[in-house]
């Protein structure tokens, strides 16, 4: 109890302390010469800003210079250049395994929920009768608890007795092979975590795909219905360009999203045989083994990842991306 | 149904639609099953005795339901204390992840100043940032100020508005109202702050509704957070606690009191759900696609 209140009574003069600087904010720009609600303006956001210098921007620098050091948490810290890197790079047993098994996962489910989730949306688009009752059940594994997800699901994929097994034993037995030991066999881990994320074109996904079908106007599709289109030619024709925007928002935050895989891997538990995810290499090396140099190069080779992965789909995107403003220039 | 008449007409047509949606029934019932036997999984194997877990074939409905494994499972770890320290957590995190967000947001759709594009597509483009790239030096700073092991790491940040999506969302409301309204305000004779909570709160309830369910659920759901900042085994929430009861790497799981925990932590997130499913999904709509 005297941790919560210690904590309560800090947690009330943080806004405080944001409501004075907001305050001085303020009056240092109108002092400046800014208009009244110019400076108000800046008053209002500053909380944002300070959040923003002091957990994002420094510790972003920070990290990037903890990675060229030698650090542990209690410890000094010390210069060594380049030698996190480079021992990644070429001593390291953990690290590759570990970047590809991030990237594979990343390749595999990440056309996987986009596409399944598109599917699933056009699906639920129909207008047929209890579609809202579908709907909420098609909804119901993005709100469950991603602890209770893993856990679900390592025991679904249990090789004793596991329910996958059991469904799956007929096909196992035709192709003449034994109950795979999903999680504990390092050739079916990515196997097991792609199936898993196929659970993910459930949910957050399809609620966004489907706004963007209906926002589709009518009028489109009945103008093709005139011409004589396909049901597949509307599709490739009328809904994927209009709700291009949407999936390129669907591929940067996927993508995001599943190379950073950690909460589920880390009660899942799988055998470390095929390598971990790498936010659980950064966990580990940076606060079970307490080597914070290496986990921040670690942490930011996956920074670099996503950042030039996501550059390259944003430069990709004039291309196959369309927007109504486009039309209207 | 009127319209597939007027656009088709003759009977071939009809026919061909009552096919295709006896086909879409079809598969919409199918994959509701693929998506609710697991459920059913989940709560069968919560009940059932610890000798029948592993029967083969596995056992569907449990003879007879095993409930107590419920208040077993719940005992067998302090949850009572951590449910409580995770409550803590997540009234404080809402209400400054809330307070801060809707002024932040309300800075940002309704005042311009020098610069205030170029921060907002800086928050923007923080969305996009790997949380564990800062984790580190951000675990150091807490550590500077011997916070360490407390609850401070996980909701003295709220006050900032760390969350974009929040902020994102939360403007996104605010353009939608009329600026006439303000102006109206204003002649008269509003302050700001009279304009913000007189007129322009009542106007985003479903935002802030929608905002409050999204802080929720990621306070419920936390695990990193409090896995690295929690040192001391009362504070744990729980999550921590959860990672616990599952046991080291060489113990065989308990599958049926993991199972009855796991419908514990989910439930309250479902129930929810279920009850405030509009907002749930006009939050999601509204972010995921207007500009």
């Amino acid at each position: 109890m005297e941790n919560h209140l210690a904590t309560l009574f800090r947690w009330l003069l943080v806004p405080v302390a944001l409501a004075v600087i907001a305050f001085l904010i303020y009056h240092l720009f109108r002092w400046f010469g800014w208009k009244k609600k110019q400076a108000m303006g800046l008053a209002l956001v500053s909380p944002w800003i300070v959040g923003f210098l002091i957990f994002t921007l420094y510790p972003l620098g920070d990290s990037l210079y903890l990675s060229f050091t030698k650090s542990s948490i209690f410890g000094k810290t010390e210069w060594v250049g380049l030698d996190n890197y480079i021992k990644l790079f070429t001593l390291d047993i953990e690290f590759w395994p570990s970047v590809r098994i991030t990237l594979l996962y990343a390749l595999f489910s990440l056309p996987i929920g986009v596409i399944g989730a598109l599917l699933i949306a056009m699906l639920l688009n129909n207008q047929i009768k209890g579609i809202g009752t579908f709907r909420t059940i098609y909804f119901l594994p993005a709100v469950l608890p991603e602890v209770a997800v893993a856990l679900l699901w390592r025991w679904m994929f249990n090789s004793e007795s596991g329910i996958l097994n059991y469904i799956l034993s007929p096909f196992f037995k035709l192709f003449g092979m034994g109950k795979p030991n999903w999680f504990g066999d390092p050739d079916f881990i990515l196997p097991a975590f792609i199936i898993m994320s196929v659970w993910g074109i459930f949910g957050t996904n399809t609620v966004v795909f489907l706004a963007g079908l209906q926002g589709v106007p009518r009028s489109l599709y009945e103008a093709a219905e005139i011409d004589g289109a396909s049901g597949f030619r509307k599709f490739l024709h009328i809904t994927v360009p209009q709700i291009s925007p949407v999936i390129l928002l669907q591929i940067v935050m996927g993508m995001i999203g599943a190379l950073q895989i950690f909460t589920i891997a880390m009660f899942v538990r799988p055998s470390t045989a095929a390598g971990k995810f790498m936010n659980q290499l950064v966990y580990e090396r940076g606060f079970t083994q307490m080597h914070m140099g290496e986990a921040s190069a670690i942490a930011w080779v996956l920074f670099l990842i996503i950042l030039v992965l996501t550059l390259l789909v944003f430069r990709s995107s004039p291309a196959w991306v369309h927007y109504e403003s486009d039309m209207k220039r | 149904m009127a319209r597939s008449l007027a656009a088709g007409g003759g009977l071939g047509t009809r026919r061909m639609n009552a096919i295709k949606r006896a086909l879409i029934y079809i598969i919409v019932t199918f994959l509701a099953a693929v998506i609710l036997v697991p459920f059913f999984w989940m709560l069968s194997t919560a009940l059932q005795e610890k000798g029948d877990i592993f029967a083969w074939p596995p056992q569907w409905i449990p003879d007879p339901p095993q409930w107590r494994n419920f208040a077993e499972a719940w005992t067998a770890m302090p949850f009572n204390r951590y449910l409580g320290n995770t409550i803590f957590v997540v009234v404080l995190g809402i209400t400054a992840e809330l307070a801060s967000a809707t002024i932040v947001a309300y800075g940002f759709a309704r005042f311009r100043f020098p610069g205030s594009d170029l921060i907002f597509l800086i928050l923007l483009a923080t969305m996009m940032l790997p949380f564990h790239v800062t984790l580190i030096p951000t675990f150091l700073i807490w550590q500077h100020f011997g916070l360490v092991g407390e609850f401070d790491p996980l909701v003295l940040r709220a006050w900032t508005a760390w969350g974009p999506f929040y902020i994102f969302l939360l403007r996104q409301f605010f353009l939608t109202i009329p600026r006439e309204l303000d102006d109206a305000a204003e002649i008269d004779g509003a302050n700001t702050l009279q304009t913000f909570f007189l007129i322009m709160l009542p106007q985003i309830r479903p935002a802030l509704l929608a905002v409050a369910i999204f802080a929720f659920r990621g306070y419920w759901n936390d695990f990193l957070g409090p896995l690295i900042y929690l040192t001391d085994m009362k504070l744990y929430t729980m999550n921590v606690g959860m990672y616990f009861f599952m046991g080291g790497v060489n113990e065989a799981p308990q599958w049926n009191y993991l199972m009855a925990m796991s419908i514990i932590i989910a439930l309250p997130v479902v129930l929810l759900f279920f009850v405030a499913q509009r907002y749930f999904i006009e939050g999601i709509t509204f972010t995921g696609l207007k500009d």
